[in-house]
């Protein structure tokens, strides 16, 4: 039969099919029967003989029966055609642990939400026997530079603590802890209710103050966690019609908050202020009437850098939408006199709305929503529910946030500062220096980019015995295929104590690159 | 003396003596098959494979004798979803990987490698290459552990010796430079599929379709001389129940993965030619470089048929390495800044998240409940749907779909549930019976 343009092909209908020739070659090749060998590959296919270019399918006849060449032949057809891993499984329990993640388990089966859990809880399972599992460990005294831990099988642990969100280190500073006893002594552990009705004290007026002077805008809501402030914010304000723009990589709480807000979101791409003014274009092309919120975070907490917030604050007015942005990781803890990213861009006062988290440099729960206006102040508190339905800050909760928002205000903020920087300078360089990738830009937040998961879970085994503490992150926190550690550095660590740390992840890395075998680099694209 | 020495004549052989020789560097590319020449493969060029041919001029004589098409069904346990790869994600891709975007074209086809490879060894020799077809390689020439030359038996029985600056291992995941190097494998991940094939006439259905249910899957796609490529493929684990009756278990396999593309291919199939199969097929990583010598396509990195990606990866790191090389051999850079920029772009985070999602796809497990949601989630939502098989091919990073708030979202917007779907009915029972081999 003649193709068009390609000269005779013969027609192989009705040859035998590779898999029984191989079958017969190796049947020969076992007694050395190499005329049978070198009759059977005349009528393998080309396919098969140009694939497995390692076979010496024109050479049959000449291989000695007694030649290591003919057992060569003998291994390498049998790896082709019944491969190792059909004849040797591995650990089940361990390839399962590392090969999954959690997405895998999102939508679970079936109409019994109690049972229909167990797939996940399996795979959990897995990766607790293997010690992979990176979450829900538990301290075993007040954390410091240095901390003791048992993970959830109970084995316990110490190490450089890199877990902690406490940038300034206030856990064990004598005012923080005097503040907090003496709310305690006046006013008991309990917040007496809802905000709304009788759950705030004088701090908490004293606080909302403090905060305005911090953030240069004076009407300041309390929440009883961070999580609250950013839900509470997005619902209370935004309804149905309206659109929020929100960048792809913000807070959970600003996700969750948009996707019940409204259907109308878009995730921009990460930092891009440009993408923010052609999607505001887009929209007010069509929709005049409708209001948009632009959503961000100052200090991104797992990519450890920030937003052109001037240009941004400038877009949104433009098309007259309303930007929040949230300074969790940031205000406290960087930025002229603990100001955060909005002081180091001149933005004090500036932005429309802010909302902070006290779970970090403060030293607390809690979190906040600030403004120039008195009445969306109201109106947040009125329908933002979190605000209105949870129990208030606790008076000790709110008092150590004032003590910290003084203390971040004072000469000793600035010396605290400047002693988490030297950490975080030494960290960062010891990892770079030593051909580790550190995202984003010196900041509490220091981002060791790892990328496969099966690494990460790995190098994060031999962490917990080695003495460091470092959180590894993976989706659904990250993009799949883009894990990383976490390291949260503290006023409170040496630099030496950095140093020392980077040496030891760098070795934990090495060696589980080893165990795994793997060729991979963690380089973005 | 060369420049380079390229062992092996195909997808990524020819196509980087062709880039190097266009360069102007002296270029010896050798294969011990003569052409044209068929080899196992899935034929398949996505968008971006199609784009490279494009930007090297080859696309018009590859287009002139063979179908191509721009969407393609993917049906999922009967959740069917239609799309194509977006021209913005192509063109953001070749930015990305080569620095430029010229030549993006959106359609894909399957060419036969006895069509392709011919075009390329030719347009190798046409752009200054020497191409010695028939030539096998027995041995590396190697001086004070650096690769300098080959020597080998030429299609006239002479043994001869040649030497160049660079040796380049474009031979096959069972690389005679990697075997004969004692090249460590990375990576390994040995689950994989068995795929079986053949090629048929009496029938066309436009463009490809993809079809999966419990742990087998087929593929029609339309090629050369009017025919198409039927694949069937499923686990490894099966292969050997399924080997015991080739064109039995074939048919089998396509009547129960889609009753009606069974019923086409028995009414109106003509077999052309015998089937094919292997399973061959186990996915590593080699060491991509060393003294005197580098790797490109499967004998670099090895993986499933299940994407039909090797081919568009071989033209991909074709670019990579010729554009590397040719910086070196101009004097612009060192032979190890020229490595490194190489390695940088094959080893990066990125690669590592696309053969992860390859190899796991390769396990060909039952879909889980929470993956066929997400396909009844895309149904209607056009622009993720294109996302999805873009990811899917290697265009889009897996990171950018394959992320929280992108899946959240991507729940909400669902226009479809559950209730739409068949296989959700009794989920819990047709997924035990998917574990059941079909052909044991």
């Amino acid at each position: 039969m003649t193709h068009p343009g390609d000269g005779t092909v013969t027609i192989e209908l009705d040859q035998r099919d590779d898999g029984e020739l191989i079958g017969i070659i190796l049947a020969a090749a076992r007694r050395g029967d190499v005329a049978t060998m070198a009759r059977t590959a005349s009528e393998v296919s080309e396919m098969t003989r140009n694939w497995a270019t390692h076979i010496p399918w024109d050479d049959f006849a000449a291989l000695d029966g007694a030649d290591d060449e003919l057992a060569r032949v003998v291994a390498d057809l049998t790896e082709m055609w019944e491969p190792a891993h059909l004849r040797n499984p591995v650990d089940p329990d361990e390839e399962y642990a590392l090969d999954k993640n959690a997405y895998d388990f999102y939508r679970p089966a079936g109409r019994n939400l109690l049972t229909r859990t167990e797939d996940f809880y399996d795979w959990v399972q897995a990766r607790r026997r293997t010690e992979t599992w990176q979450y829900s460990r538990v301290l075993e005294a007040a954390p410091d530079s240095v901390a003791q831990i048992t993970n959830d099988l109970g084995r316990r642990a110490r190490g450089i603590n890199f877990n902690s969100q406490d940038y300034l280190s206030f856990n064990t500073h004598p005012g923080i802890r005097e503040a907090a006893a003496k709310a305690m002594h006046d006013y008991g552990p309990h917040s007496a209710g809802s905000p709304m009705v009788l759950g705030n004290t004088r701090i908490s007026d004293d606080l909302e103050a403090a905060l305005g002077d911090l953030v240069g805008l004076e009407h300041v809501t309390l929440f009883p966690t961070g999580w609250a402030a950013g839900f509470g914010a997005v619902v209370g304000l935004v309804r149905q019609s309206d659109h929020i723009l929100i960048d792809r990589l913000a807070h959970s709480c600003l996700q969750q908050g948009a996707r019940a807000a409204t259907r109308n979101v878009v995730r921009y791409e990460h930092l891009n202020v440009e993408a923010v003014r052609r999607h505001l274009a887009g929209i007010r092309a069509t929709d005049s009437r409708n209001g948009i919120l632009v959503v961000t975070d100052g200090l991104f907490s797992v990519d450890a850098d920030w937003p052109d917030l001037v240009t941004l604050q400038q877009v949104c007015r433009e098309y007259d939408a309303t930007l929040l942005v949230d300074v969790a990781h940031d205000l406290g803890s960087m930025g002229p006199g603990g100001t955060g990213v909005l002081g180091m861009q001149g933005l004090l006062g500036a932005v429309d709305i802010v909302m902070g988290a006290f779970s970090k440099t403060f030293c607390s729960n809690g979190g906040f929503v600030a403004s120039r206006s008195p009445a969306l102040k109201q109106y947040v508190k009125m329908f933002g529910g979190s605000h209105f339905f949870s129990n208030a800050l606790s008076p000790v909760q709110t008092a150590v946030v004032r003590e910290a928002a003084r203390i971040i205000r004072s000469a000793e903020g600035d010396a605290l500062r400047a002693r988490l920087f030297t950490a975080i300078h030494a960290l960062r360089d010891e990892l770079t220096g030593r051909g580790l990738t550190c995202m984003g830009e010196p900041s509490p937040i220091v981002p060791l980019l790892i990328g496969n998961e099966k690494l990460a879970r790995t190098a994060n085994r031999l962490l917990f015995d080695r003495g460091v503490l470092a959180f590894m992150v993976e989706f659904p926190v990250t993009p799949t295929g883009s894990s990383r550690f976490r390291l949260q550095v503290q006023a409170g660590h040496r630099p030496e104590e950095a140093r020392e740390a980077a040496r030891i992840i760098d070795g934990a890395l090495a060696d589980s690159r080893a165990y795994l075998s793997s060729a991979f680099g963690s380089a973005p694209r | 003396m060369y420049d380079a020495i390229v062992i092996g004549a195909r997808c990524s052989g020819a196509s980087t003596a062709l880039l190097l020789a266009r360069q102007g560097h002296r270029v010896l590319v050798v294969d011990r098959a003569s052409f044209p020449s068929d080899v196992i493969s899935t034929h398949f060029l996505w968008p971006h494979g199609m784009s490279y041919l494009n930007r090297w001029g080859l696309l018009d004589e590859v287009l002139a004798v063979t179908p191509a098409h721009t969407t393609v069904e993917v049906v999922n346990d009967g959740i069917s979803l239609t799309g194509s790869v977006p021209v913005e994600l192509l063109r953001e891709y070749f930015r990305d990987l080569h620095g430029d975007d010229s030549g993006v074209v959106q359609s894909y086809a399957s060419v036969r490698r006895r069509v392709l490879d011919q075009i390329l060894v030719d347009a190798a020799a046409g752009a200054g290459a020497e191409v010695r077809t028939g030539f096998t390689v027995r041995e590396l020439v190697v001086e004070d552990g650096q690769v300098v030359g080959v020597r080998g038996r030429g299609a006239d029985g002479e043994q001869v010796e040649e030497r160049a600056r660079i040796v380049v291992g474009a031979d096959g995941r069972n690389s005679f430079v990697a075997r004969t190097l004692g090249l460590p494998k990375f990576d390994e991940r040995p689950r994989c599929t068995f795929a079986y094939w053949s090629y048929w006439s009496g029938f066309d259905l436009g463009p490809a379709q993809l079809h999966r249910r419990g742990r087998l899957a087929c593929a029609v796609v339309p090629t050369n001389f009017d025919q198409n490529m039927v694949l069937v493929w499923g686990p490894s684990e099966w292969s050997r129940e399924f080997r015991a009756d080739v064109p039995g278990n074939y048919q089998r396999t396509l009547d129960f993965v889609s009753p009606e593309l069974g019923e086409t291919v028995r009414a109106r199939g003509v077999r052309e030619e015998r089937i094919y199969g292997t399973l061959d097929q186990s996915a590593f990583l080699r060491p991509l470089h060393g003294p005197g010598w580098v790797l490109v396509g499967d004998a670099e990195s090895a993986k499933d048929q299940c994407t039909a990606i090797g081919m568009t990866h071989a033209f991909r790191d074709a670019e990579l390495v010729s554009a590397a090389l040719d910086r070196w051999l101009r004097g612009a850079v060192s032979i190890d800044e020229a490595m490194a920029a190489y390695e940088g772009r094959r080893r990066s985070q990125n690669a590592a998240a696309y053969h992860d999602y390859v190899c796991t796809l390769a396990e060909m497990r039952p879909y889980r409940h929470d993956e066929l949601q997400l396909f009844v989630a895309l149904r209607g939502n056009q622009q993720e749907t294109d996302r999805f098989i873009a990811t899917h091919a290697d265009v889009a990073p897996v990171s950018e779909f394959f992320q929280a708030s992108n899946l959240f979202l991507l729940n909400d917007a669902a226009k479809e549930s559950s209730a739409d779907h068949a296989v959700f009915a009794d989920f819990a029972g047709t997924s035990r019976s998917y574990q059941q081999n079909l052909f044991a």
